[in-house]
């Protein structure tokens, strides 16, 4: 039996309550979502137990949504990953690189605690939601007493589990421009199993053709820079885009251009050098499966 | 501590729980209730699958506290006193459970699968069933339940007797 006694939990009646409670007991305050995450950093001691947990369970109702508005997709912090799954994002093919993350996402029971809030606040390069939603080049949204700001995404995104957030605020939404019709994405997951794996890489592409001319492409990697988190491969980009789309033009930002700006590390599970490998080996995949996604093939 | 009231297999309970004690802690030791089986503790053998409202969680990644108002349910509450669910059937008939320990996860799992999904696919059943561990490796068999299910539930057979699927199978009420 693990109860730790000195913790409390606070059950919000609004949003508004919520955030009066975290602005009044921050920085003691952790907010708990699907607690998939949290309650095991705490049991492993891996945080510092905090003395009061905000239930965000009550805000369910008007955190969890999927809307497109004005050309924006938005999405509620609170919405699960099953919930996700019951959306545009899966019926869509500009948005495929969700399904791409849903099909090796953890387990089926999982999927129904998990956020994406809490996927984006875990902070980590196996958060494959960060990897995915830079590739859409996406926004969050933070809500405090004091009012709302926006961040880029890349900037919230500080270091391995640290996040922009303050301690009184809370991340209520992402959300990311609506991509144009003749644009698809792809989400690439390597690892030894099929399922419940963190990745010994992971690669998402964003690709946008117009008469087989690479309009707009934006890629992100679970790692490019040797900091632990999730990052744009920014030199690639900027090689592709203008090109026409080709085997060779891909080859050549796969084998040239990518290995100039990324640094990989070796660890348990595999070593730098067969993690680069396999980066080139996903970025080919990945713009391939992007673009037949959008050709219809 | 924190004032729940929650209900389990339909029944209401008014607790008074510690703020993180874990739906698992609740229903094995306050409830009795021992279908709910703790592998990992940290959601990754699903062992503890319960529903939660129909969804499937890990009770040992949920706090009883923040379920006020919600209704669980366990394997002992699949079917009424006397009778067994035909997810409960199929796999006894399926002959998949070896040691039984992470069974009780994949019936509630299969359960949360077929109130969604009435014909799943081979590929459905494969997603939802990886939820659970088996270390026996019996998984092969499990799938062949699960469309087993499938079909009993679609002919409309949804409860079994107890007795009669005990004769018929020889199998013994174990003495508690």
């Amino acid at each position: 039996m693990i109860v730790i006694e000195t913790i409390s939990i606070y059950k919000p009646k609004s949003l508004s309550d919520a955030l009066e409670f975290l602005d009044k007991h921050a920085p003691d305050v952790k907010p708990i979502a699907g607690g998939t995450e949290l309650l095991l950093l705490i049991r492993d001691k891996k945080i510092k137990p905090p003395k009061y947990l905000l239930d965000l369970n009550p805000l369910k109702k008007t955190l969890s949504y999927v809307k497109v508005e004005g050309g924006v997709v938005k999405i509620g912090a609170l919405t699960s990953i099953y919930d996700l799954s019951q959306t545009i994002l899966h019926s869509d093919k500009r948005y495929a690189g969700f399904v791409d993350v849903w099909e090796k996402f953890g387990t089926m029971a999982l999927r129904f605690e998990a956020t994406i809030g809490g996927n984006l606040n875990a902070a980590t390069q196996y958060s494959d939601y960060i990897t995915l939603l830079l590739a859409f080049d996406a926004n969050v949204k933070l809500e405090s007493v004091k009012g709302v700001r926006e961040l880029k995404l890349s900037e919230y995104i500080v270091d391995k589990r640290k996040t922009a957030l303050n301690p009184n605020e809370l991340l209520v939404e992402v959300s990311f421009k609506e991509p144009p019709a003749e644009s698809s994405s792809s989400f690439i997951k390597f690892d030894r199993r099929e399922i419940l794996i963190a990745g010994i890489v992971t690669e998402a592409t964003y690709l946008h053709l117009e008469d087989d001319v690479i309009k707009d492409v934006r890629i992100a990697f679970d790692m490019v820079s040797g900091k632990r988190i999730p990052a744009r491969a920014v030199k690639t980009e900027e090689f592709l885009r203008g090109k026409r789309f080709s085997s060779e033009v891909v080859e050549e930002a796969a084998e040239k251009i990518l290995p100039s700006e990324m640094t990989r590390v070796t660890d348990w599970w595999a070593t730098a050098e067969y993690r680069l490998e396999m980066s080139k080996v996903s970025l080919k995949r990945g713009l391939k499966l992007a673009y037949e996604r959008i050709r219809g093939e | 501590m924190v004032k729940v009231s929650l209900t389990v297999n339909g029944v209401k309970y008014d607790l008074d729980v510690p703020p993180t004690e874990r739906l698992l802690d609740t229903l094995r030791n306050r409830l009795g209730i021992s279908s709910v089986k703790e592998g990992c503790g940290r959601g990754e053998c699903g062992s503890c699958i319960v529903l939660v409202n129909g969804n499937p969680v890990h009770s040992c990644l949920t706090l009883t506290s923040r379920l006020d108002g919600a209704e669980v349910t366990t394997l002992e509450g699949l079917a009424p006193q006397g009778k067994l669910h035909a997810i409960q059937v199929a796999f006894i008939e399926a002959r998949g459970v070896q040691c039984g320990f992470c069974t009780p996860g994949f019936i509630m799992i299969t359960k949360a699968l077929l109130d969604r999904v009435k014909e799943p696919s081979e590929k459905e059943i494969r997603r939802w069933l990886s939820s659970v561990l088996c270390r026996c490796g019996s998984y092969p068999l499990y799938f062949e339940a699960v469309k087993r299910a499938a079909k009993y539930i679609k002919e409309g057979k949804i409860y079994f007797d107890e007795k009669e699927v005990r004769e018929k199978y020889h199998l013994k009420v174990l003495a508690r």
